[in-house]
């Protein structure tokens, strides 16, 4: 390239040249973002493969309980199949009234107990004491016990066993928020079949669960998810189910159901030690008291939770506190009575005399007079029968119903399930000395002596019991065929990405469009097989089809790499940075097996993290030029500071107990966030936006549009991000009495929203349009710019043109600003646009330390510039653990009870599909999103412009970070698979594969399209600017 | 990129080797012996007591580390350095003429091991994830034998010549015996913590007793492997 003039012919034929670099970078971008697609798809596969054997499912029987159909025949005479008079036994009442109150912890309903430790009493304390009261001083007339949920204890699965009687199966558990119809036998059918009127009132999960089972005039529901409103849909039953229980509307219903949501929600929201729950259930204890004095004596109520909560009000998991629910009965007859007189007065703690949930679906049965619900596993109730002078023989009657009921059922089921005699061989044994005992007792005398009805009754309840514990375990079915499919694809699928990364040696971009080639015909072709196959009768057809492709897809992908094969090496590490990166995933794979290690896993983070700055300060330390080890050296500093101060924010998971002290809420027993944290979001506010903007200063990059959005949009964003949440405390702790809660809550919402316009539209359309932040100066003196350009300037050429007037002249010296950096900085506005939409969802003290992470990414990019390693696995792999890391310090844990469901409510007041799930995932994901968008930045941090083969790095970097979070999601499905039968599956290893998966997914889909399709925009305009490589 | 002046001295640098006198070849070998045999003695007072204990064993190791200083190692001014640097401003004792020129080195570096090397490990540690609120004790004399173990022998051979403890600090000194003792104490140390999140229950998991045993077992094992396996090697951390 000539220095004077270039004449307009070479200046044209140079424009050509740019052009068609510029469509061929253009195509070569789409078809790895393609190929990583291609990658994504493959891991759904497999993981659809594995999640389908490994996730529990129960075979739904059809069948229903006939009125006139008693399982047994009844003794004395009395004679089945009447709905007035009861279907299979006389029936006790008429109408009934059940309440449920969400999340009813046991402990809120009896007095409290000083324990050792725990010597004063809390808010959700002695709050709510009618219950207790009527039980001790009306035996006859109430009875209270603890209410055992069977876990997961999430409101739809605990609808499901308290109407059918059955145990929830994990595959439920994740349609909660889409709630369906129940297709099996259940109360509220029997009930409508029956042709009582049945009323609803509260909680809509009902309706979704049983649609057109209620009196639709009288019926009124609510929506359920609103977390953050503690009083809409209590008031709205309370107004709604009175009027009911008035004289003149007696007739217009059987049975009304409500569903007060106040006590979640004030536990979702405080936490159970908060005053806002006292006051919730003090309000429970008037309404129960009301109920009390308006019920006649016809009638039955009912009040039960359907959960408990856990220290801080959150629920779905299987903790003592979460299943220990209370249940209690009431009659304006004196109806029950107790077995002795020790069990008279209700249990104290929730460890004694416990009944189970389902226990309740033929206790109501009975006493409403219905058939059993065909598929009931439960008991009844003893209290319920055994009336004021002990009727142990009415006892025996109907356990005696319900457990023929079971049998009935049982037979059934192994029908349809082809099950050998073995897996039921105990219960049918114990059914017959239950059924010897009885006979014989009958045939002795014709009606039961009271201690031959308690021996008929135990030995039938053996039998139930026996019987529960069988489907426990035979329900807990692995399809280990479609598990071991799903394994080998994962498997498959890890290779690939293994051999992209660190198995190719010449530039990957040139490569994708083969392996992509390859891959997305052998997917097709494999569907296609699998689904031909597929088609043989008793064989799955989606298995085999899902089967089929990933199968076809890797192994033609690997084929694909066949014509490359010279260039092809061993995908192993080979630098010491490489092996580092190597042994901290693999030791992290191996402690997965460990419940240990898997419930420390933020613990063990922090230590490699700590690790990998320690060494890289003394990578930094041994570099030659000074600059790069003074650089190095304050970046590590700075990584290991950050990472250390943002390890203070803990959310400790119940298995971490005692040996952990949670920091993340305002205590331990609450979800809001303490008055000093408060100055977390105004200190991220003041000082982030400057600390950003500092990395972009070094090399001069701070000009034009990063000043714009890292100086002025970002910190209007942090400050509209610190002033919605002062408004929410405010609106917690009643700061400001003179404005009403809800336009509080409007003007919140309106924060939330203008800040995630600002943070997508704002950022995108900033990103997207913006030219490289340089800076060009005509001057005649030496540049003073201390910033590394390996390539000398060129002035005058002809490329500069298109920045915005710069003189074509060539006399005056052109020094342009920010060179060295143009690439990295460039891209790096993309990071600085999630931040803020990540920011804005987190909890003050989550964006306290995404703040931390942000200035680690930071930290990282320079260190890894300094000791020049950016072409190693390093800066992926550490992106890939501090995503990991910040997950943790965010207020998160491979556990479903810490999901922030709340966060749904920052931007929106109610549920809206598809945003809250989204913002959810944003809240909870936020860390790793972060840390995936900004891998590009390393393998272009400080790159010259027309640096060659870009694209290929990057997708090797991309690559990488993902390596990482398939080994982890390799490594949890293949040990969650070997420890299936371990106790600690459901609560450690199952949820800790389940996140793995997730974050793998979420991940890969991310990485494609936000972090590779971001690169071709700062690409294509930083090269529109200096001209294509090979230009 | 020329490397500056800087950088040259950084490549030349040799592994040091002991002193060649019947006393120096006995106690390099009884050194280890000594070490272990300490902390396996006291390791049922460490696991009841590992305050009392760490500080009552403080002394008795310094006393081993001094006199391995004095007896296996070349001072400061002992060794012929490759290019004499002008660097040595604090210890150049005439070489080996009275006892006060080996004393006066290990005192010094025993100094600056309390007040250099053990605040700085004990910030180390912390920023490893040892507890920040409680446990203050514990830590700081876990650091003290840290910085005990793998810090006064450099001081005694190196002085406190900036590039050379650039290249210490960033791994590219040639192994030796002393320094692969400093290394193996570090591995040693980040290996025993790994134990310690084990659902085990046992009484030695606590803070930091796994890590003062991993520390202790992996100074003896860098010392062998750094004196006879890798000598002369050199990380390669790019």
């Amino acid at each position: 390239m000539d220095d004077g003039e270039p004449d307009s012919s070479a200046a044209d034929e140079l424009k050509n040249q740019n052009k068609r670099a510029a469509v061929q970078f253009k195509a070569q971008h789409a078809l790895v973002v393609a190929f990583f697609m291609l990658l994504l798809v493959f891991h759904a596969l497999g993981i659809y493969l594995f999640c389908s054997g490994f996730l529990l499912s129960r075979l739904v029987l059809q069948d229903r309980s006939q009125c006139d159909a008693p399982p047994a025949e009844v003794q004395h005479g009395y004679t089945t199949g009447s709905m007035d008079s009861g279907c299979w036994h006389p029936k006790s009442f008429d109408k009934a009234v059940v309440i449920l109150v969400d999340a009813l912890r046991y402990d809120f309903t009896v007095p409290f107990q000083p324990r050792p430790g725990d010597e004063q009493p809390h808010h959700f304390h002695n709050a709510l004491p009618i219950l207790y009261e009527t039980s001790v001083e009306q035996p006859n007339n109430a009875f209270l016990r603890p209410f055992i949920a069977d876990p997961p204890t999430t409101t739809l699965q605990r609808l499901k066993a308290l109407t059918t009687g059955t145990l929830p199966t994990f595959i439920d558990a994740g349609s909660n928020f889409a709630g369906t119809a129940i297709d099996e036998d259940n109360l509220i059918e029997q009930l409508y079949k029956a042709g009582r009127r049945v009323v609803h009132i509260g909680d809509d999960t009902w309706h979704s669960l049983f649609p057109g089972y209620f009196e639709p005039n009288l019926t009124k529901p609510f929506d359920s998810f609103n977390v953050w409103d503690l009083h809409t849909v209590d008031n709205g039953v309370n107004e709604h189910l009175f009027p009911l229980l008035e004289p003149d509307m007696q007739g217009r219903w059987d049975v009304i159901i409500g569903h007060y949501l106040g006590v979640d929600h004030a536990g979702h929201r405080y936490g159970p030690d908060h005053p806002a729950m006292a006051d919730k259930l003090k309000q429970m204890d008037g309404i129960f008291r009301q109920m009390i004095d308006r019920l006649d004596d016809d009638t039955l109520l009912v009040v039960m939770g359907d959960h408990g909560m856990d220290v801080k009000g959150d629920h779905g998991g299987e903790s003592d506190d979460e299943v220990e629910a209370a249940v209690w009965m009431y009659s304006k007859r004196p109806m029950f009575g107790s077995r002795d007189a020790e069990s008279v007065s209700p249990p104290l703690t929730a460890k004694e005399r416990a009944v189970g949930q389902i226990d309740l679906v033929p206790t109501l049965a009975f006493l409403l007079g219905l058939p059993v619900p065909f598929n009931n596993l439960g008991q009844p109730i003893a209290e319920a029968f055994l009336g004021t002078n002990t009727d142990f023989h009415n006892l025996a009657t109907v356990s005696r119903l319900t457990s023929a009921q079971i049998h009935r059922y049982q037979d059934q089921y192994a029908r349809a399930r082809k099950l050998d005699e073995s897996t039921t061989s105990t219960t049918s044994l114990l059914w017959r000395q239950a059924s010897i005992i009885y006979e014989a007792a009958r045939k002795a005398t014709h009606s039961l002596s009271t201690a031959e009805a308690g021996g008929v009754t135990d030995a039938f309840n053996a039998y139930q019991a026996e019987n529960l514990r069988i489907c426990r375990s035979l329900w807990a079915r692995f399809d280990l065929v479609s598990m071991a499919m799903g394994i080998s694809a994962l498997i498959g699928t890890f290779a690939i990405i293994a051999i992209y990364a660190h198995g190719i040696g010449a530039d990957r971009a040139t490569i994708t469009p083969l392996l992509l080639g390859w891959g997305a015909a052998g997917t097709a072709v494999g569907a296609i097989v699998g689904a031909a196959v597929g088609l043989i009768p008793s064989l799955s057809l989606i298995q085999l089809s899902a089967f089929g492709a990933a199968t076809g897809g890797i192994s033609a992908t690997l084929i694909g790499l066949w014509p490359a094969r010279k260039i092809l090496k061993l995908p192993l590490p080979r630098t010491f940075w490489g092996s580092l990166c190597f042994l901290v995933t693999l030791l992290l794979c191996i402690g997965f097996a460990s419940n240990s290690f898997t419930i420390w896993e933020d613990e063990q983070l922090l230590f490699i993290l700590t690790t990998f700055g320690v060494l890289m300060l003394a990578s930094s330390l041994g570099q030659d030029l000074r600059e790069d080890r003074v650089l190095g050296a304050a970046n590590s500093v700075s990584f290991l500071v950050a990472t250390r101060l943002s390890s203070l924010s803990r959310l400790c998971r119940e298995e971490q107990m005692p040996n952990c002290r949670s920091s993340y809420y305002a205590s331990a027993t609450s979800s809001t966030s303490a008055g000093w944290q408060l100055s977390i979001p105004i200190l991220v506010f003041a000082v982030l936006p400057s600390v950003i903007a500092s990395f972009f200063h070094r090399t001069r990059n701070y000009q034009g549009i990063a000043v714009i959005w890292i100086g002025i949009a970002l910190r209007v964003g942090l400050g509209l991000i610190a002033v919605f949440w002062v408004l929410d405390a405010a609106d917690d702790n009643g700061w400001i009495p003179s404005i009403s809660e809800s336009s509080l809550k409007t003007s919140r919402v309106l924060l939330a929203q203008s800040v995630l316009a600002l943070a997508f539209a704002g950022g995108y359309a900033i990103f997207i349009v913006a030219s490289p932040l340089l800076e060009v100066k005509k001057e005649e003196a030496q540049p003073e710019e201390r910033a590394i350009a390996p390539e000398p300037l060129q002035p005058g050429e002809p490329i500069f043109t298109s920045l915005d007037d710069a003189p074509q002249k060539p006399k005056p010296k052109l020094i342009i600003f920010g060179y060295a950096n143009t690439h990295g900085t460039r891209y790096l506005l993309l990071p600085c646009a999630w931040i803020m939409a990540l920011q804005l969802l987190q909890k003050p003290m989550g964006q306290g330390t995404l703040a931390l992470c942000m200035v680690s990414i930071l930290n990282v990019l320079e260190i890894v510039d300094a000791i020049d390693q950016r072409h190693s696995a390093l800066g992926p792999t550490l992106l890939a653990l501090m995503g990991s890391y910040y997950f943790f310090k965010t207020g998160h844990q491979a556990a479903l009870a810490t999901i922030q469901w709340e966060s749904a409510f920052i931007p929106l007041k109610t549920i809206a599909y598809p945003w809250s799930p989204l913002f959810v995932t944003l809240n909870t994901f936020g860390a790793q999103i972060l840390c995936v968008i900004a891998v590009p930045a390393i393998s272009i941090w400080k790159v010259p412009p027309k640096h060659p083969g870009l694209l290929g790095r990057i997708a090797g970097a991309m690559a990488t970070h993902v390596l990482f979070y398939a080994a982890i999601a390799v490594a949890t499905v293949v040990e969650a698979a070997w420890l299936r039968r371990h106790l600690m599956l459901y609560r450690v290893f199952m949820p800790r594969m389940l996140l793995s998966i997730i974050v793998l997914l979420l991940v890969e889909f991310v990485g494609a399209l936000v972090a590779l399709v971001g690169v071709r925009f700062s690409i294509v305009s930083v090269n529109e600017v200096f001209g294509w490589p090979g230009t | 990129m020329a490397p500056d002046t800087e950088s040259k001295t950084l490549q030349s640098a040799k592994p040091i080797e002991l002193l060649h006198s019947q006393p120096s070849l006995f106690f390099a070998n009884l050194q280890p012996i000594l070490l272990l045999g300490t902390v396996l003695f006291s390791f049922k007072s460490l696991v009841a007591d590992p305050v009392r204990t760490l500080l009552g064993l403080a002394p008795t190791i310094a006393i081993v580390q001094a006199i391995y200083c004095v007896v296996c190692l070349p001072s400061t001014g002992d060794v012929a350095a490759p290019t004499t640097k002008p660097g040595q401003k604090k210890k150049a004792g005439k070489p080996g003429q009275d006892i006060w020129a080996k004393v006066i080195p290990t005192f010094l570096s025993f100094t600056l091991t309390i007040v250099l090397s053990a605040p700085l490990l004990y910030i180390i540690v912390i920023l490893f994830g040892a507890p920040l609120t409680t446990h203050h004790l514990h830590t700081l004399l876990f650091a003290l034998h840290l910085a005990l173990l793998t810090t006064p022998h450099l001081y005694y051979v190196h002085g406190l010549d900036a590039p050379t403890w650039l290249r210490l600090a960033s791994l590219q000194q040639p192994i030796d015996e002393s320094y692969g003792m400093s290394l193996g104490a570090c591995v040693g140390a980040w290996v025993g913590a790994i134990p310690i999140p084990l659902d085990w229950d046992r009484e030695w998991q606590k803070w930091p007793v796994t890590v003062v045993v991993g520390m202790y077992a992996g100074a003896v094992v860098g010392k062998l492997a750094g004196g006879y396996l890798f000598k002369g090697w050199k990380i390669k951390l790019a």
